[in-house]
Order: C-alpha cells, then sequence, then structure tokens
C-alpha cells in the first residue's frame, strides 16, 4: 500500500467531511495522452481522486541519476490538483483493464462502467493492491490488519537508489566494491588453493630469478667480466656457467608450473560449469520459460572458458608482468634515476590510450557475447525444427535466416578485431619510440663517460622486459574484458532469484492423504495480467477430477500451481489442510506426479529412464511399472530390451512409447497426488486406447487431476470443472453437466460433431 | 462478478460470429460510441455490444489495418479491414481506444545513456516529454518488431519506442547501437 504524501493528506482534508478519515491509498500517473499525477483515496465513506497537471519530465522507477543532468525537482501543489470524489454507495467495484504496459482504473458503477485514470507499470503494484482492498473491503465490510500489512520488500539499494537484480538478496552490483567480482571468481578456485598457490609460486619464482639475467648477461658480463678491471674479468667460463644455471632454473620452474596448471585448469572448468548448471537446477520454472536454449548453453559453455582463460592463463601473465614491471623499474631506478624516468614516457601514453580503449573494447565484446547467443539459439532452433522446415519445404528461407544472423556476428566480429588490431600496431609504435630515445640518451651517456655500455645493454634488457608486456596489454584487456563478462554472467545465474522458496521449517506429514483445496486463487505471469482469477476448488482424496477448457484458459498454470511451480498471487492452495507453501520440495515432488504430453527422455537405458523416478529401485519394480503402463510389451520388442540405449543419439521411440515410459515413471513414483496434463493428447486413438489402459490402473486410488482436450478421456472423472478465461465457469458431475447444457455440453456437442464429420 | 453480468455476457456471447469465422464490421453493420464513462461500446446488426476493446492486428507494421474489436472477455466481436473505411468521427473513437491501449511514450531524442552494473540507465525526449528509466542489461528488453523501429522495456516492462532509428542523429545513435 502506499504512503500517503502529507501535502496531500493536508489538501484533502479540507474537502473531506468532518471525521472522514483515509483508509488507504495509491498513487497513479497517466491520463490518456500523457504523465501526471494522479493521487486515490479511499475513505471508507467516499473515493477520492485528484488529478495533477501535465508533467513534462518523468523519472521512471530504478532510475538512479548518473548522467550528469540536471536532477528533475519534485514539486507538488496539491491545491493545484483537480479533485473528484464518488461516494462510496455509487461504487459497485473497481476493476483494472490490462493495456499493453500499465493498465486502466475503472470504477463499475450501475452495471456500467467509467474510466478513471491511468497508470505505468510502475504503479500497477500499487493500483493493484488499491483495487484489491477497494473490492475486499466492498466483499467484507472491513479489512483486517493483514489485508493492509505493507508486504512491499524493500527493492532499491538505499545508498545509491539502484534496483536490486534479486529483491530476495539486497546485493547492489554497484555498491559491491569493485574487486569483488574478482574475488568471487578466485574464491570459485578455493577447492584447488595448494594448486593455485604452486602455480602462482612458481610464477613469481619464474619472475624474479629473470629479473636477475639482464644484470648477468650485461653489466656482469661486459663491464665486470669483458672489460679489464672488473671483478670477475677473464672469469668468462664461470659467467657463461652462472647464465646457463639462471636459464636452466628459469626453463624448470616454467615448465613445473605449466603441469601444474594443466591439472589445476581441467579441475577448475569442471567446475565452473557444474556451478552454472547447479545454479541453473535450482531456480524456477519461470528462469526457464524466458531464455533460449542457445543462450543457455553459451552461458555453460563459453563462460566457464572466458572465466577459465583468465584465471589460468590471464592471472598468471599478470602476476608475472607485475613482479617483473615493478622489479625491473626498482633495478632501473637504483642503477639510473635519469634514464628510468625517460623509459616512463612512452608507457604513460600508453597507458592513457589502453584506458579509453578499455571501455570500448568491454562494449564491443558484450555485444559479440549477445550476437554469438543469436548464432546458437538459430542453429538449435533450426535443428530441433527441420521436421517442420522440410515439411514446409523452407531450407532456403532458413539459410537465408542464418545467413543474416551470420553477417550480424562477422560484422561484430570484424569490428571487435579492429579494434584489437588497432591497438597493436599503435602500442609497438609508441615502444618503439621508447626505445630510440633511450639508445639516443644512454648512448650520449656512454661518451660522456657517465655509465659504461653493459649498463645500457642492462637498461635496453629491463626496458624490453617492461614493454613487451606493455605491447601485449591489449591481451590482458581482452582477457579481463572476456572473464569479466562471463563473471558477471555466471553469477547472474548463481544469483538469480527462485521465485518458488522453500520454507524453513516445513509441515511434512508422515502420509499425504490428498485432499486438494483451492481458495480465492488468483494468479498471473506478469503484474496485473491475471491467468487465473478466483479459483476456488476442492478436490477429495482419492477422486479424480476432470479439467477441461479451451487453449489457453488457465488448465495447465493451475496444475502447476497445485505442483507449486509456481505461487499463487491472491488466495492459497491448501493439500491436507496446509498451505503448499509450508511443505519441503521434497515432500511435495515425492507426493505429486505429473504425466504430460512432452516427455523427457535422456540419453540411458530403458530401464534407467523408468527408474528416473526412483533412482536405486530394483529391476522387479521397474518391470511390473513397465507392465502397468502397458509398456512392457513393446520394451520386450526392442533389440536390447530393458537395456536399449534410448534418448539422443539411441533408439528412437514413438510418441506413444514415449509416454508409456512416463506412465511407468508415473507408477514407480506411485504419488498421492497425479497429474495427468493432456496425457494422450497428441497421441492417435489406437495409442491412447491402450495407454488409456495403463492410466486407469495407475489412477486407482490416488487423487487425480486430468487435463484433457479429449472429453471422452474423462468419461470416468467423479467431477468435472470448465475453465475459461482463467476463472471456473461450471463444475460437477459428468451428467450433471450435460443437463445444464452449460459449456460443457457445448463442448461435447462440438467434439461428437467433429467425430461424426470425421467418419469415427 | 454478479449473476447479472455472467447472464449478459452469455447473452453477448450468443451474438458473436462462430470462433472460425471472421466478422468484418463495416460503416454499413457497425457503429461505436463512446459511453459516459469514457468506454467504447459498439452495435454491430443491431446488437449492442458494451465495453469493448480495440486490438491492433499488426500494432508496428500496420496500426490502422486490421483492428479487431473484442469483447470484455476477450471474444472477437469482428474484424475492421481499415480505419479509413469509417467516417472520421468513428475512427477518431477508435484511434481514442488504441492509444489508451497502446500509449508508449516515442522517443524523439537520445540525451544520455550509461551503461552501470548490468542496468542501461536512459534520458531521452519524447513525445510526452523527457522521461528518465532504466533498463536490466543482458538482452531481450530491446526488441525490433520492424525493420528501423525499436521497443526498449524498462525494469518494470514500460514501454518506448524508437519509431526510426535512422531518423536518430550519429551521435545519439553511438550512444544507443551498442544494444540495439
Amino acid at each position: 500500500m502506499g504512503k500517503i504524501p502529507e501535502e496531500f493528506l493536508k489538501s484533502l482534508s479540507s474537502r473531506m467531511e468532518e471525521g472522514e478519515k483515509v483508509l488507504f491509498y495509491a498513487s497513479a500517473d497517466r491520463d490518456d495522452s500523457g504523465f501526471c499525477d494522479i493521487c486515490l483515496a479511499f475513505t471508507g465513506k467516499s473515493l477520492w481522486m485528484a488529478v495533477g497537471p501535465k508533467v513534462d519530465k518523468k523519472v521512471f522507477r530504478g532510475f538512479v541519476n548518473r548522467l550528469h543532468l540536471p536532477e528533475i525537482p519534485e514539486s507538488h501543489d496539491y491545491e493545484k490538483y483537480t479533485y473528484s470524489v464518488v461516494s462510496n454507495s455509487e461504487v459497485e467495484r473497481l476493476e483494472v483493464i490490462n493495456l499493453v504496459s500499465g493498465g486502466q482504473l475503472t470504477r463499475v458503477s450501475g452495471g456500467q462502467s467509467f474510466a478513471m485514470c491511468s497508470f505505468t507499470n510502475a504503479k500497477a503494484k500499487d493500483v493493484g493492491t488499491f483495487v484489491m482492498l477497494f473490492n475486499r473491503m466492498k466483499e467484507n465490510g472491513e479489512l483486517t490488519e493483514e489485508d493492509l500489512a505493507d508486504s512491499g520488500k524493500n527493492e532499491f539499494c538505499p545508498k545509491c537508489g539502484m534496483l536490486y537484480p534479486d529483491p530476495n538478496h539486497p546485493v547492489c552490483p554497484r555498491c559491491l566494491k569493485k574487486g569483488a567480482v574478482m574475488m568471487r571468481v578466485l574464491k570459485m578456485a578455493a577447492p584447488y588453493k595448494w594448486m593455485m598457490i604452486a602455480v602462482y609460486a612458481l610464477t613469481i619464482g619464474a619472475a624474479l630469478l629473470s629479473l636477475l639475467i639482464p644484470t648477468v648477461e650485461g653489466e656482469i658480463l661486459y663491464d665486470e667480466t669483458l672489460t679489464p678491471g672488473g671483478k670477475f674479468y677473464g672469469q668468462i667460463v664461470f659467467i657463461v656457467l652462472l647464465i646457463v644455471l639462471c636459464r636452466f632454473l628459469l626453463l624448470a620452474m616454467n615448465v613445473a608450473s605449466n603441469m601444474v596448471n594443466v591439472s589445476f585448469s581441467a579441475k577448475l572448468v569442471y567446475r565452473l560449469k557444474t556451478t552454472v548448471f547447479k545454479a541453473m537446477q535450482r531456480l524456477s520454472l519461470s528462469f526457464f520459460m524466458n531464455k533460449q536454449t542457445g543462450t543457455l548453453m553459451t552461458r555453460i559453455n563459453s563462460d566457464a572458458s572466458g572465466v577459465h582463460y583468465f584465471l589460468v592463463d590471464g592471472l598468471t601473465y599478470i602476476v608475472t608482468n607485475v613482479v617483473i614491471v615493478i622489479g625491473a623499474t626498482v633495478i632501473m631506478l637504483i642503477k639510473d634515476w635519469q634514464l628510468m624516468l625517460l623509459c616512463y614516457i612512452p608507457i604513460l601514453v600508453i597507458v592513457f590510450y589502453l584506458k579509453k580503449k578499455f571501455k570500448v573494447l568491454g562494449k564491443f565484446n558484450w555485444r559479440r557475447f549477445l550476437r554469438r547467443s543469436t548464432l546458437n539459439s538459430a542453429i538449435s532452433d533450426s535443428v530441433r525444427g527441420t521436421r517442420v522446415i522440410k515439411a514446409f519445404g523452407r531450407e532456403k528461407n532458413e539459410v537465408e535466416r542464418f545467413g543474416k544472423i551470420n553477417s550480424n556476428f562477422r560484422d561484430i566480429e570484424t569490428a571487435f578485431n579492429k579494434q584489437i588490431s588497432t591497438i597493436f600496431p599503435i602500442n609497438a609504435l609508441v615502444i618503439n619510440a621508447g626505445g630510440i630515445i633511450i639508445w639516443a640518451f644512454g648512448g650520449a651517456q656512454i661518451l660522456g663517460g657517465v655509465i659504461q655500455f653493459g649498463t645500457l645493454m642492462t637498461f635496453i634488457n629491463y626496458i624490453n622486459m617492461i614493454y613487451g608486456p606493455m605491447a601485449s596489454l591489449s591481451d590482458f584487456v581482452n582477457w579481463w574484458a572476456n572473464c569479466m563478462t562471463s563473471a558477471q554472467r555466471i553469477f547472474e545465474i548463481v544469483d538469480a532469484p527462485t521465485d518458488v522458496v522453500e520454507p524453513e521449517t516445513p509441515k511434512d506429514k508422515d502420509v499425504m492423504q490428498g485432499n486438494i483445496s483451492l481458495k480465492n486463487v488468483s494468479f498471473g505471469y506478469d503484474i496485473n495480467k491475471y491467468v487465473l482469477r478466483h479459483i476456488t476448488l476442492d478436490i477429495k482424496a482419492g477422486s479424480m477430477v476432470g479439467i477441461v477448457g479451451h487453449s489457453g484458459a488457465g488448465k495447465s498454470t493451475l496444475v502447476n500451481l497445485i505442483s507449486r511451480f509456481y505461487d499463487v498471487n491472491e488466495g492459497s492452495i491448501e493439500i491436507d489442510g496446509i498451505n503448499v507453501k509450508d511443505y519441503s520440495f521434497e515432500y511435495l515432488r515425492k507426493n505429486i506426479g505429473i504425466v504430460s504430453q512432452d516427455v523427457y527422455v535422456f540419453m540411458g537405458s530403458v530401464a534407467e529412464n523408468i527408474a528416473y523416478a526412483k533412482p536405486g529401485c530394483s529391476r522387479e519394480e521397474i518391470l511390473n511399472a513397465a507392465k502397468i503402463a502397458n509398456a512392457h510389451d513393446f520394451i520386450e520388442k526392442l533389440p536390447d530390451g530393458y537395456d536399449t540405449v534410448i534418448g539422443p543419439g539411441g533408439h528412437d521411440l514413438s510418441g506413444g512409447e514415449k509416454q508409456r515410459l512416463s506412465i511407468a515413471r508415473a507408477v514407480l513414483h506411485n504419488p498421492r497426488i497425479l497429474i495427468l496434463d493432456e496425457a494422450t493428447a497428441s497421441l492417435d486413438t489406437e495409442t491412447e486406447r491402450m495407454i488409456q489402459e495403463g492410466l486407469e490402473a495407475l489412477i486407482d486410488g490416488r487423487t487425480t487431476i486430468a487435463i484433457a482436450h479429449r472429453l471422452s478421456t474423462l468419461r470416468n472423472a467423479d467431477y468435472i470443472v470448465v475453465v475459461d478465461n482463467g476463472e471456473i465457469v461450471e463444475q460437477g458431475k459428468h451428467m450433471e453437466l450435460l443437463q445444464s447444457k452449460g459449456e460443457y455440453f457445448r463442448q461435447v456437442q462440438k467434439q461428437t460433431e467433429a467425430l461424426k464429420v470425421a467418419g469415427v | 462478478m454478479t449473476e447479472e453480468e455472467k447472464q449478459k455476457i452469455k447473452e453477448e456471447e450468443s451474438h458473436l460470429p462462430e470462433s472460425t469465422a471472421v466478422r468484418m464490421l463495416t460503416p454499413e453493420n457497425s457503429r461505436f460510441e463512446e459511453t459516459e464513462g469514457g468506454m467504447l461500446n459498439v452495435t454491430v446488426d443491431g446488437y449492442v455490444f458494451e465495453r469493448v476493446q480495440v486490438h491492433a492486428s499488426f500494432p508496428h507494421s500496420s496500426p490502422r489495418r486490421y483492428i479487431s474489436i473484442r469483447t470484455k472477455s476477450n471474444k472477437e466481436v469482428g474484424l475492421i479491414d481499415s480505419l479509413d473505411n469509417f467516417s472520421r468521427e468513428q475512427s477518431e473513437l477508435l484511434i481514442r481506444q488504441m492509444k489508451i491501449r497502446y500509449f508508449s511514450p516515442n522517443i524523439t531524442k537520445i540525451i544520455n545513456v550509461k551503461d552501470e552494473s548490468g542496468y542501461i540507465h536512459m534520458a531521452v525526449q519524447t513525445d510526452c516529454g523527457e522521461c528518465r528509466f532504466t533498463v536490466r542489461g543482458g538482452g531481450g528488453n530491446v526488441i525490433n518488431p520492424t525493420e528501423n523501429r525499436y521497443i526498449i522495456t524498462d525494469v518494470d516492462g514500460n514501454r518506448f519506442i524508437i519509431p526510426d532509428v535512422t531518423k536518430l542523429s550519429p551521435k545519439e545513435y553511438r550512444m544507443i547501437d551498442i544494444y540495439l
């Protein structure tokens, strides 16, 4: 419920009658043609609406002003609002008409609808609650404290105002420290920390050792060994052996580091992929409904690889080079600070240049990901739809469609690589210029007798060691950009909210009876767009209820709610007198079985596929289940019987055969509540008859909810519920419904006529 | 819903065409009227359908053609081939209802865009004034139903439309091209 602004309350009070008090309030934000502020208030006696002047600047929910734009002042002179009032007795109820985005609030008076105002989706919840409270008050005459309780969660970060990505976990990605994502990535490698420590210890050791080499091969060799008067003058064999030893040690350390790294990286990739896959299994059904298969596949494969490359190759590269750059700088600073400062002129130029490029590359990289996902989706969609494509002879169109998506990907790939390819030569140019400056300056110092040749050679070697990583900093930028984008996406899945949350202290019973009770249930996948409205239904334990209705009437949604794949928006669903929200998932899944027309067959033997419902069950149980499901005979015909490998790449089963497997699964599952969601809809009559026998054996003694298009399959139902447009329009026994000649009668009549036409 | 209203719906449904048949609404067989409450009624062959809704079958590619007139319970009363077949007064009534249903500000200028932590903050000039809103990153919230036309959906599901992306200045285009 919205919080009423003080100023509005003052202004309204002067208009209200004495003793009148605002019970609840909401705000809306638009009229027919644009935005304006609208206040709605109900006093118990009257319904008030105050409409403000047109607003020419509108800030929507979630907007955080980081665009350096002047703030839009919020000034409300409620005295300038236009107030209108309707007596409570004149209003029968309030209604919301759903618009393409947002809605329109209407009041029903004398059987007629009157438009009051419109609102954007930002206000949908607020107005929806107002309507719900008003109508509840009309029905019950009063409101309970529970009705008026503010159930709204804090959706925004109080520090920066940003919308939390996950309303259940108030963590703001912006206020999270910058290094936090990186720390989280590193935490993923925590189980292999000893391997990681070994890799980095060897890497750092090798870097430190490599810092010694330029001094040995430069100053010590030229100035101390080959120049008369040097510390090691003439001991050439000793120095050469020292150089060989250093090089050999360096090689050994690098080989050891690579060996450990190979094992570490394989384990890390495994863990990353498992983490993402596991996180996906945890998520509610609604998450998968909005995603394409290709996008999810890219996430598991590419994102895991992106993070892996960075941790394994990128990070060791950075560690090595950070040690080298710092070490070489310190050594050069000690040797000749002026020469060292000269070295850093090109570095500053590169850093400045790369900082600019970094931003652009990140954007291109994200776009690359999106287009690659689209490409993957196009391939997977086309492969899955091959039959349809061939049936319609649309192969050429598919090639054209793919060509367009492919060329989009090519364009972004080209643009991205162009960016990369400009970075490298520009870096090289700056570095070369830097080298020339040092040769010139150092050469002058040698001629002036300030330094010796060996010192200059040492410097040149150190400079190359510093410039080397700088030249390939673009690779680092690329790795970093890839890793951060991938990590962000992995965490997006890992952190994605589960819409359906398990109770902390479940009230599971020993045995489920199977009494189901739906009390005034309303549900919508989107705010205010209800798919089911005010459904009240009682299903007795052990009975069979048929649900009938047109496509899109809300039948499947109804059973999805009973199985708790989604949570209801209003009302409650109880099983054996306890709200389904109070049961553990395990208890619900154990006791509710679903046989639907989409059968999930995974790659494995027939026996494994049946045993999916009860892992570890005996062979006798599998055989028995297959018998009951009328599947045993066709399985026996298969070349390897119950050991026949089915699923992708294996033996192909027909729709009816798969369906019987799923019934066998359900038999093995042995649930108290069985849901048959158009289990036989896609099958021919003969196959349906065979499956029907299996189903009848399965239904016996369980609470069964059967959704069916073919009304003949519901002839054994104890009770039939007709759903239309999200509401129950009729319910009763088969004969009663036929006699009342309502919707059910019409549907039966239509099907009978259709069968006559078909000559069945 | 009261019994009276349910009865009314049943009666209304008996005047609807068969679900598989298309009834074309023409100025000759139908007349639209706005009610006192700002709703739309239509009289078809002498029967009044109350509080009908106006849906465009092709709201982006052909908004003035194939207009579906639907009952409160979303059943089709009939289809209008083209708004141009109706008188100005009649078509204006329909357009008014369509404007309510399809209300989405049209973006005329991109003021500024910032991408931050998975969200894209946008400030734009629209035909309804300046709007500042936030779009969830990650794709799916910017779609183009027809060539050059884009629909941007914010975190709450509000829609903003770029009617023709080619009309944006090069600078504006650069600000958003990455998201298109």
